[in-house]
């Protein structure tokens, strides 16, 4: 498989504070992306170099494709209505307008609204629709489901399965690690200018070991456990409760979660 | 080219949608001219034929310098210029349509000033209007030029009131519309001088319309187009 992205030792500075440190990392085409890290971590300095829309300092970023980009922080003119955004910009895209796409987004919906009457989860979705106008290879989404409600998340989500369908590259920059678990094929950690992680979900729990979290209610109490060896453990415990002739209620195993994976990893000190 | 209009018809539609262009545009300059056009015309019946041109300098100014800066910072002081680059919207559009649009707006109130003046204080004509429309025209754009590097170079709503008041309120009291500006000591005539409403004034003036009184509105339009083209290659650059 092709790389849609491929980026080499980028470095950025703001002044003389370096944002990212000779960054490398690679996005395949058709896969779904996500760059995670903690606020201020440069997930969005790195997105816009990609985008084109920050100069950097040195190192080579090949984007090989169309790119769409829904902004993190993105405004529109106050007064104008969302189809006249959609006209306007699929004129400069020298787009046809997609009337399905629009329809899945909603955007027929909220027409005769001006920009600064619609709700943030509108707002979000017109801006997808405008990235989406010139039919793009690769999408960018930054933040895509904040403020959104848990109707929006999902609508968004299957939207953004249906663009995989059709064999787009989808790169995200998101907090939320479960949308993140859920979505996407491959994720690098940025932390301190650097990628401290990049694979799969499953590569990060086996990186940090795999934790599972045993809760055991009882008639007495409801007692925790954190271990990496969990058919020992649970042995154990099992058998000195019966040993104490306890009656056990209850019993929950937890895997850790990417969110509890990602916290180790960026609380680890970057070598 | 029907893009670029559709974008023109657009930032009409927009302008019209609000509310501080009516205000800067439209009902200030009326009410200015309806209040201070009465008391000019009782006060100095020999204004009556310098009127129009006084009236339009006000009108023009306003919108110039306190209505398209204020838009174009909603523009190119946020994140709609990101969202515009990003999605392969070129970045002069935005100042181009705006200009346009308020050309338009501004050639509208003053053909409104031009029709109720004579009608209301009897103010005369211009005695050549092919003449003075060019004249009009270009008095327009060389104030709309200016409202652009206004737009374009500061950084906020807050620092834009203050800055544009350095430049409208020098255009008002010092360009001889609100009086002769022999009665002005020397500096003041001077300082009067550097702002584009005293040469457009004299130039809107009957047979005003001299290469005596355009050669700065044209410098001045010259000047401002580069200074633009530089403050857009800065936003494009950041």
């Amino acid at each position: 498989m092709s790389n849609a992205i491929q980026v080499t030792g980028l470095w950025k500075r703001y002044g003389r504070n370096p944002v990212l440190k000779g960054i490398d990392f690679h996005i395949a085409s058709g896969e779904t992306f996500a760059l995670l890290g903690v606020n201020g971590a440069g997930k969005t300095t790195a997105l816009e170099c990609i985008e084109g829309l920050k100069a950097y300092d040195s190192g080579t970023i090949m984007v090989n494709g169309k790119m769409g980009i829904q902004l993190q922080s993105s405004s529109l003119p106050a007064h104008i209505k969302p189809m006249e955004a959609v006209r306007l910009f699929s004129k400069w895209n020298k787009a046809a307008i997609n009337r399905s796409m629009l329809d899945a987004l909603g955007i027929q919906e909220i027409e005769k609204k001006q920009y600064m009457q619609l709700s943030t989860g509108q707002k979000r979705r017109l801006h997808l629709a405008l990235a989406l106008i010139g039919n793009p290879d690769i999408i960018f989404l930054d933040e895509p489901t904040a403020g959104l409600d848990v109707e929006g998340k999902l609508s968004l989500h299957s939207l953004i399965r249906q663009l995989k369908a059709q064999g787009k590259t989808i790169v995200l920059a998101s907090h939320d690690m479960a949308e993140v678990e859920t979505l996407c094929d491959n994720i690098a950690i940025l932390n301190d200018g650097n990628i401290t992680f990049y694979g799969t979900a499953a590569e990060l729990s086996d990186k940090i070991g795999k934790k599972y979290s045993v809760q055991i209610k009882t008639q007495q109490n409801v007692e925790t456990v954190v271990t990496d060896d969990i058919g020992n453990t649970l042995l154990s415990l099992l058998t000195t409760l019966k040993e104490k002739g306890t009656k056990v209620l209850d019993i929950k195993v937890d895997q850790g979660t990417l969110e509890q994976h990602f916290m180790e990893i960026v609380r680890r000190p970057v070598k | 080219m029907s893009t670029f209009l559709y974008g023109v018809a657009l930032q009409w539609k927009l302008d019209m949608r609000s509310k501080s262009l009516l205000i800067t545009c439209y009902v200030v300059p009326f009410i200015f001219f309806l209040l201070m056009g009465g008391i000019f015309i009782s006060i100095m019946p020999e204004m009556e034929s310098t009127l129009i041109p006084s009236m339009i300098v006000m009108g023009v100014s306003m919108g110039s310098f306190l209505g398209l800066p204020s838009t174009l910072i909603e523009t190119y002081a946020s994140n709609i210029k990101k969202v515009y680059k990003a999605n392969g919207v070129p970045l002069y559009l935005g100042l181009a349509t705006m200009f346009l649009s308020a050309f338009t707006h501004q050639m509208i109130m003053c053909a409104i000033m031009v029709v109720l003046a004579p009608i209301i204080f009897d103010a005369a004509l211009p005695t050549s209007l092919p003449l003075f429309i060019l004249a009009l025209a270009i008095y327009i754009a060389v104030s709309l030029s200016i409202g652009c590097i206004l737009g374009l170079a500061v950084k906020n709503q807050a620092k834009l009131t203050m800055i544009a008041q350095l430049v409208f309120l020098p255009s008002i009291m010092l360009s001889g519309i609100m009086f002769p500006i022999d009665l002005l000591p020397d500096t003041f005539e001077l300082i009067g001088e550097f702002f584009p409403a005293s040469w457009g004034y004299r130039l809107m003036l009957n047979n005003g319309f001299q290469f005596d009184h355009l050669w700065y509105l044209l410098l001045v339009l010259f000047t401002a187009a580069i200074v633009c083209t530089l403050l857009l290659n800065r936003h494009k650059c950041k």
